[in-house]
């Protein structure tokens, strides 16, 4: 239940750590749904549809779904992390471009099956557009990131309404 | 889309976009935080490259 509060003018609204909680856990499902969930509706509509036109262009453009590599370790799990920042869909899109949803770079091929992933994975980042789909892709999952702390901040009344 | 320049147009607008409506809540406000981010991605870079150009490698 939302508690309105009003002082020097600005009214804000806080929200129980219960409905914070789902409302994170909306926004990480889908881009904005963070935001319509605590009632900011026209703010969820506007960054969904920013985050997923963004996405979808770094899809269109063959941008990298990283792969943990052990050879890098330490960079490439950050770049894993930037994908998942989006949800869900990282996984379905991983599903639609590898076959299954693959988050490591296959060390060694134990099957024919691993061996055309990484085919799949090194023919993307070879082509053309692949930098420009890669930094919306990877665009895309920090800033659905950030509307996880901003969802945050206003189910904890940081934010005027 | 090929065009380095218009991808770079593109992606300046996204980002400024949301970081405007993310960070500010007034309407002229964002206007105005968003144009500066914009121009300062696209102005920033345009400037860059032709600092760069006479020293191509």
């Amino acid at each position: 239940m939302p508690a309105v509060e009003a002082a020097a003018g600005a009214r804000t609204t806080t929200f129980d750590g219960r409905a914070i909680a789902l409302a994170i856990g909306a926004a990480w499902l889908l881009p904005g749904l963070g935001h319509v969930v605590l009632g900011r509706v026209r703010r969820g509509l506007l960054f969904g549809g920013l985050l997923l036109g963004c996405y979808g262009l770094g899809l269109a453009h063959d941008g990298r779904l990283a792969l943990r590599d052990q050879r890098q370790p330490f960079l490439t799990t950050l770049q894993v992390v930037a994908n998942l920042g989006i949800g869900p869909l990282d996984v379905a899109a991983r599903v639609h471009v590898y076959g299954r949803p693959q988050y490591v770079f296959p060390s060694h091929f134990r099957s024919a099956s691993e061996r055309e992933r990484s085919e799949i994975f090194r023919d993307r980042a070879r082509s053309g557009t692949s930098i420009y789909g890669t930094a919306y892709v990877w665009t895309a999952g920090l800033m659905n990131l950030l509307l996880l702390f901003d969802v945050w901040d206003i189910g904890r009344g940081k934010r005027k309404v | 889309m090929q065009s380095h320049f218009l991808h770079m147009l593109l992606y300046s607008t996204i980002v400024s976009t949301f970081l405007a409506v993310l960070v500010r809540e007034d309407r002229r406000e964002r206007l105005r935080l968003g144009l500066t981010i914009w121009l300062a991605m696209v102005g920033g870079a345009v400037v860059l490259a032709h600092l760069m150009y006479p020293f191509p490698r």
